[in-house]
């Protein structure tokens, strides 16, 4: 049995960061319903990035600006133990769907709110996505290219991370609900969230004063050098491969420096201990590249990892996905099987629990797809109601 | 009024190292009584800078407040096997063990999971480890940069051709802790109905790989394999401009008339004001020269006058910011994110970044600092597994505590 099983999840967000809250609420077994607008074509979303954030849902298609529509969210919130959005704070109170309007129907219920900046403050109504809120903190400048040009994330690591920050508050607010009764109010603001995750730096800049510079490749945890991604020999078709080599203890380098095959060079006293080799350090990397520029990464990573030194290939989408032995032999990509009986894989659960497994079982939903279970079985509608609210336009079918 | 913790209740014992302080500080700050166990030297978190005043010393590294507020400190020596007869007593009464060390590790301490839950079968088990416990690369060994490379956290950031540009702030790490809670959570609902805890076995790896947003999906989807697109996001609606003063992100799905107009008005529009622009997925296609005009038009601004403008047209763009500039931030302020936190062995209070929630009956909160190597040693031996003082003073002698 999945661990949240009988908890039903009102789930009003979209676009990344909320939906991958309520993924993680699904995966383990939370009934996560989905309330959508008008659906598009057959086939939409099952795949790719949508396909991934939307499996194991349940999804109804309701129009939020009809009064019966609005009057079915909020029978449904009264039979669920959660509602969660990640809109900006006025939204749901305009549909009396917020905290304090529903916990007149229900008294017990809990409301997550993720939106970007919190709902109260002069921001507060402030439209943001991952990438503005990881220029807002500090992400995108102290990531930066060798020539100290800002370069940051490719994606919105913002909307993932306020994304397992929204599920874990969720869980905490149900486990209080489940031993006192009570239901609260969450709110969290995507861009607390996201400052919270580099808190050292924000306490070096508190207590010390201290500006902080883009670390580069220097350790951000103990001291290590070499520590740094090097170019590795190129593949028939891609010259775009690299390793990553940390090495802490004398031992750790002493071990590098015999699968390298003893060079010349790793004799150097400038290099003799981890102090020397943090001051000489581009001078070290430079003969490290040396090396690796003659092997592929694969073998590089094998190659060290035996001989006990933190190596590992900077993986692409495809070793992601196809190569990795590790992610494959410990079964990480789910599958799920389409309405057309096609299958595809999504990203897997990253938790392993022995006796209550999450998993992926369902596809994302095409929008509407639980209308008769929702209305119908959950709510009570029967058949000649669920065509009147279609015909009023409150629910699209 | 506010109730107690959420957690309230909730006994921890935080056998992990660093890689995986974070899980417990979680659980510590919505009210979990959480016992970091560390070795009578103290933990290796302690010897990690910045530190105050960039004096090193084991009670004032800013690496440990940070990942180690709220939490209880026992210092007690695992080698030992009285120190593992202590850990032992103390489990029986514990919720849960969070532990990080190399798998396998656990059986030869004696420590194993069967023991574990043979002395208290309530008892969850969580570790945290790079790999996971099965697989071929269980023993290999990682630091947080080797887990963004093998995650795909790595290879999207940066220019094409380019060194590929790391996560700040070992967001792998970060990654794993938070998956972690969340497990320990499901655990507990499952003990509520099934009565036994069960082991949880959380790979950094793949936490981290969970953590990316769009590699998996785009290679699944359309066997894409995501490049880097220097500052431009996946998405090809932002890319970072540069100002007179500083840097911005520009933002092309706010309201685009209003965008347009302003940089018309200013002679630098071109070829945007031509209708097609209005699509914003034509936007997304022709994003690297939409955003070579929009670099042109930034060019003489200065950086918070561009922003403030934009925000008033209700147009999303963004500083590219420090982050000490985050002090100053009005809405963080207006929210009380920073907090006070009371040292009163340094006779001083420290700023700390705040809660990552706002719970409104069960708030986030700091119950106490981060404690000093063993602070509370003798008072968990003595009122916790009922050791008289004579005892406890015979193994602090003994160096076992």
């Amino acid at each position: 049995m999945l661990p949240l099983a009988g908890i039903r999840v009102l789930d009003f967000t979209w676009v990344v960061a909320g939906p991958v809250a309520t993924r993680i609420l699904a995966d383990h077994g939370a009934e996560v319903i989905k309330l959508e607008r008008k659906p598009g074509p057959p086939g939409e979303r099952q795949r790719g990035l949508q396909g991934d954030l939307h499996r194991n849902k349940l999804s109804i298609a309701v129009n939020m600006a009809h009064p019966r529509g609005l009057e079915i969210a909020r029978r449904l919130a009264a039979k669920s133990d959660l509602v969660i959005d990640n809109f900006s704070a006025r939204v749901m109170r305009n549909w009396q769907m917020d905290y304090d309007s529903l916990v007149q129907l229900k008294p017990d219920i809990i409301c997550i709110s993720m939106s970007g900046f919190g709902h109260v403050g002069p921001r507060a109504s402030y439209v943001s996505y991952g990438p503005t809120l990881q220029a807002l903190s500090g992400f995108t400048l102290l990531m930066a290219e060798d020539n100290g040009e800002p370069a940051g994330f490719g994606y919105s690591y913002a909307d993932m991370a306020a994304g397992f920050t929204g599920a874990l508050a969720a869980l905490m607010a149900l486990w209080h609900r489940e031993r006192t009764g009570r239901g609260q109010f969450v709110d969290l603001s995507q861009f607390e969230a996201l400052v919270s995750l580099i808190g050292p730096a924000m306490l070096d800049i508190s207590v010390n004063q201290r500006a902080q510079e883009p670390p580069g490749y220097s350790s951000q945890e103990t001291p290590a050098a070499p520590h740094g991604v090097y170019r590795c020999r190129s593949l028939p078709d891609d010259n775009d491969r690299w390793l990553v080599i940390s090495v802490r203890s004398q031992s750790e380098w002493e071990r590098l420096v015999q699968a390298m095959g003893s060079p010349e060079w790793a004799r150097h006293p400038r290099f003799r201990t981890l102090f020397l080799r943090l001051q000489n350090r581009r001078e070290l990397d430079r003969h490290v590249e040396s090396w690796t520029m003659t092997q592929s990464a694969e073998d590089a990573m094998a190659l060290l990892q035996k001989a006990g030194v933190a190596a590992g290939l900077v993986s692409n989408g495809m070793d992601i996905c196809e190569r990795d032995p590790q992610l494959q032999a410990r079964g990480f990509w789910g599958t799920v099987t389409l309405p057309d009986g096609t299958q595809t894989k999504v990203t897997g659960v990253p938790i392993k629990m022995s006796a209550t497994p999450g998993s992926v079982r369902t596809p994302s939903p095409h929008i509407g797809s639980s209308n008769d279970y929702v209305l119908g079985e959950l709510l009570g509608y029967s058949d000649a109601e669920r065509h009147q609210l279609i015909a009023e336009g409150a629910v699209w079918p | 009024m506010f109730d107690a913790g959420a957690l309230s209740g909730l006994r921890v014992l935080d056998l992990a190292d660093y890689r995986a302080h974070l899980c417990g500080r979680l659980l510590a700050d919505m009210g979990a009584d959480v016992i970091k166990v560390e070795p009578p030297t103290g933990d290796s978190a302690r010897r990690i800078g910045p530190y105050v005043n960039d004096t090193p010393h084991p009670d004032r590294s800013l690496f440990f407040w940070f990942y180690n507020l709220n939490k209880r400190s026992l210092t007690l020596d695992l080698m030992d096997p009285e120190g593992r007869e202590i850990l032992l007593a103390l489990a029986k009464s514990a919720d849960l063990i969070i532990e990080s060390s190399q798998a396998g590790k656990l059986d030869v301490l004696g420590l194993d999971w069967s023991t574990l839950h043979g002395i208290n079968p309530a008892l969850i088990l969580l570790s945290i480890t790079p790999f996971g416990q099965t697989g071929p690369y269980r023993n290999y060994q990682a630091d947080d940069t080797v887990l963004t490379a093998l995650s795909g956290m790595l290879y999207v950031n940066g220019s094409p051709g380019q060194r590929p540009v790391r996560p700040l702030g070992l967001q792998a790490y970060h990654s794993a802790a938070y998956y972690g809670a969340i497990a320990v959570m499901c655990a507990l609902f499952a003990r509520e109905r099934q009565g036994e805890g069960q082991w949880i076995d959380v790979s950094m790896q793949e936490a981290a790989t969970a953590a990316v947003e769009h590699v998996a999906g785009s290679f699944f989807g359309e066997r894409r394999i995501e490049p880097r697109r220097g500052t431009l996001h996946w998405s090809r609606y932002f890319r970072v401009g540069k100002c007179r003063d500083g840097y911005i992100l520009h933002c092309t799905l706010g309201d685009w008339t209003s965008l347009v107009e302003w940089v018309a008005a200013d002679g630098k529009a071109r070829d945007l004001t031509a209708p097609e622009w209005h699509d914003v997925l034509y936007r997304a296609e022709h994003a690297p020269h939409l955003f070579d005009v929009l670099d042109d038009w930034v060019r003489d601004y200065n950086r918070d006058e561009l922003v403030e403008r934009a925000q008033a047209l209700r147009l999303p763009y963004a500083t590219v910011r420090a982050p000490e500039e985050l002090f100053d931030d009005e809405q963080l302020k207006a929210r009380g994110y920073f907090v006070e936190v009371e040292h009163p062995e340094l006779g001083r209070t420290f700023r700390y970044p705040g809660a990552p929630y706002q719970f409104s009956g069960t708030p986030w909160r700091v119950y106490r600092r981060p404690p000093l190597v063993g602070e509370h040693t003798a008072e968990i031996l003595r009122n916790e597994v009922g050791f008289t003082p004579d005892r406890v003073r015979a193994l602090a002698r003994a160096g076992i505590i």
